[in-house]
């Protein structure tokens, strides 16, 4: 059986060593080039050695966090919502999750500057209710860029949610509320510790993708708020120092990948594993 | 006939499909074609109408490639001995580098029959310039007045939180720092004035962005009312309805050539000599130069547009600054990364 698969998954294996492994061995090797044409640790050695670079780096893995922490808090009420729906509304909320993936993450960043703009709805609300006295811009803060990596990211924890509280069985919260549980002990006893592999695969790929989204960190974040992905174009784009911009490439898929990891091996807990 | 692989099956399978692209590369530059990188958005749309067609009916495929023009080093620099593009389109500050990084080659000028039409000084032995970009300040006349000189920008409270900046990444901006600096006691290699004016301006709202392209979009919304930016810029957003003019600093207007080159290595240097006579034809430049492209032309047969003249007088002509581009390049990388630390919350 497992042989004769392989012509099946030849294609995606080959795709995927052309295209992903080889150039990430390439970029490793590169990462290890010094300017005189030697190999050596030389541009990790100046990284971490960078105050600025430092700053770069636990401001990015700290923006995967928070919106991490936002995703999670917008998400899970809309987990819920799912749960209790019936057939026809579960679709309907499936839909609502994946219309806003049919348009351009560019597409929706560059939306973002409507409505957080001087001219946009939240400086005219604001200014209509007397709580700021001119039209101001919200763009160009870390919270901006927060909150927008947080509604672009959002279907990328709800899907998998969805995924497996869709196979959970209702009969579970019935045995629970007959044996007498209120509603939050059900949510916390028993829906949870359902959605948590869910909550975790969304986790590790919310953060993966908030931390490495360009676009929005450098539209939404201005050129004041630089995170590694922007970091690492400068020494590409600007400053053509290809090596040290694959070191740095290199510690953002390092640090990353460790997050990631401890999320996948909390995944595979045995209490949280049972449920999946 | 069995449908079990073999591992020779496998391994065949797998060399063919690593091949594939090699292959069909191949074949499509071997069928008369090149790849010619353009700045993205106004330049590679009007090429892509305009210089393509000529370019084709000399019997060459014009496949434009966007990318600004550090991009464009940087792509090259990534790819050398097998460059992604024949063609470049650059500005002196990278044209020098391409040079000292033996990225382009001197060109044959016998081989383009438009080139005795060319300005004196947009024959260069490493191609030609198809334009002469012109810099200078844009702004909106409803939300601010005329800016005359770059000491305005921090000196003036009516432009504070109302201009964009952006750093040594684009060729418009280090004009702009270089102006800067000389404003306040700093030249061409001493870029310090420069960086204390804009520290101190941070805290009175200075938008940094973080491209050309981004400050145009906040110009559009409002958010910034004035910016550093060539005519051609300017020229686009009127031509779309925005309230945008061009002044010219009182100081002069850095100008920016942009030059087609060359890259060493082209296997269709043929078609790349095709592609510049096109560019700097009479009837693709006087195409060129209509709305909403409106690019100053270099062909000596092609007179200036009203429009154009409405941009740039013979005064403002006369009152052009060149800047020292061997002077600015070796600091460029050291500017750019006290940008940064500068700019950084």
């Amino acid at each position: 059986m497992v042989r004769s698969g392989i012509p099946f998954v030849a294609p995606m294996v080959a795709l995927s060593v052309a295209g992903f492994l080889m150039p990430l061995a390439v970029l490793a090797a590169f990462s290890f080039r010094d300017p005189a044409g030697g190999f050596g640790v030389g541009n990790y050695a100046k990284l971490l050695a960078d105050p600025l670079a430092l700053e770069v780096l636990f401001d990015t893995l700290f923006l995967g966090a928070k919106v991490v922490t936002l995703t999670t808090l917008l998400g899970l009420p809309i987990a819920l919502l799912y749960w209790h729906a019936g057939p026809r509304q579960r679709s309907l909320i499936v839909f609502l999750t994946l219309l806003p993936m049919l348009t351009s993450n560019v597409v929706r960043t560059f939306a973002w500057i409507v409505i957080l703009g001087r001219q946009g709805p939240v400086s005219q609300m604001l200014l209509q209710l007397g709580i700021i006295p001119f039209p101001r811009s919200f763009l160009f803060n870390e919270t901006a860029v927060v909150v927008v990596l947080s509604q672009i990211e959002l279907p990328l924890l709800l899907l998998p949610i969805m995924a497996v509280m869709s196979r959970a069985d209702r009969n579970l919260v019935s045995a629970a509320q007959t044996l007498g549980a209120g509603p939050w002990r059900i949510a916390w006893s028993v829906l949870l510790p359902l959605a948590a592999p869910g909550i975790l695969a969304g986790w590790v790929l919310v953060f993966a993708s908030a931390t490495t989204s360009y676009v929005t960190q450098a539209v939404i974040g201005g050129a004041r708020h630089i995170y590694l992905p922007q970091y690492i174009y400068r020494e590409v784009g600007v400053l053509f120092q290809w090596p040290s911009a694959a070191a740095i490439a290199m510690v953002l898929l390092a640090s990353t990948g460790v997050v990631m990891a401890a999320l996948a091996a909390l995944a595979r807990h045995p209490r949280l594993a049972a449920h999946g | 006939m069995s449908l079990r692989p073999t591992r020779r099956s496998v391994v065949a399978g797998l060399a063919g499909l690593a091949a594939a692209p090699f292959v069909a590369s191949r074949s499509a530059r071997a069928a008369g074609s090149i790849v010619a990188a353009a700045f993205p958005g106004s330049w590679e749309d009007a090429y892509r109408a305009t210089v393509a067609p000529v370019v084709k009916a000399a019997g060459t495929d014009l496949v434009l490639a966007p990318a600004l023009a550090q991009d464009q080093l940087a792509r090259l620099l990534a790819t050398q001995g097998r460059p992604a593009f024949d063609a470049m389109m650059v500005s002196p500050g990278q044209t020098t580098e391409a040079i000292s990084r033996g990225l382009i080659e001197k060109i044959d000028p016998s081989r383009l029959k438009n080139w005795s039409k060319l300005l004196p000084a947009a024959q260069t032995e490493w191609g030609p310039n198809v334009t002469v970009e012109i810099t200078g300040f844009a702004y909106n006349p409803r939300l601010v007045p005329k800016p005359r000189t770059y000491r305005d920008l921090f000196d003036n409270p009516v432009y504070h939180g109302k201009v964009g900046w952006i750093g040594f990444g684009s060729n418009t901006a280090t004009l702009a720092w270089v102006e800067i600096a000389k404003a306040f006691g700093g030249s061409e290699d001493d870029m310090s004035p420069a960086f204390k004016m804009l520290a101190e301006h941070l805290n009175k709202g200075a938008v940094i962005a973080n491209s050309g392209n981004q400050q145009m979009a906040l110009y559009q919304q409002n958010e910034i009312a004035v910016f550093m930016s060539s005519v051609g810029n300017v020229a686009n957003l009127k031509a779309r309805g925005v309230s945008c003019e061009f002044a010219h600093p009182t100081t002069g207007s850095p100008a920016l050539p942009v030059a087609l080159h060359l890259v060493k290595g082209s296997t269709n240097a043929e078609g790349v000599y095709q592609y510049m006579d096109a560019a700097i034809s009479a009837d693709v430049q006087r195409k060129l130069a209509l709305p909403p492209t409106e690019i100053l032309p270099t062909n000596t047969d092609v007179p200036l547009t009203d429009s154009l003249k409405s941009f740039i007088s013979d005064a403002d002509i006369k009152n052009l600054i060149y800047p020292n581009w061997a002077k600015i390049n070796p600091n460029r990388a050291a500017w750019s990364a006290e940008f940064d630390r500068v700019v950084k919350k």
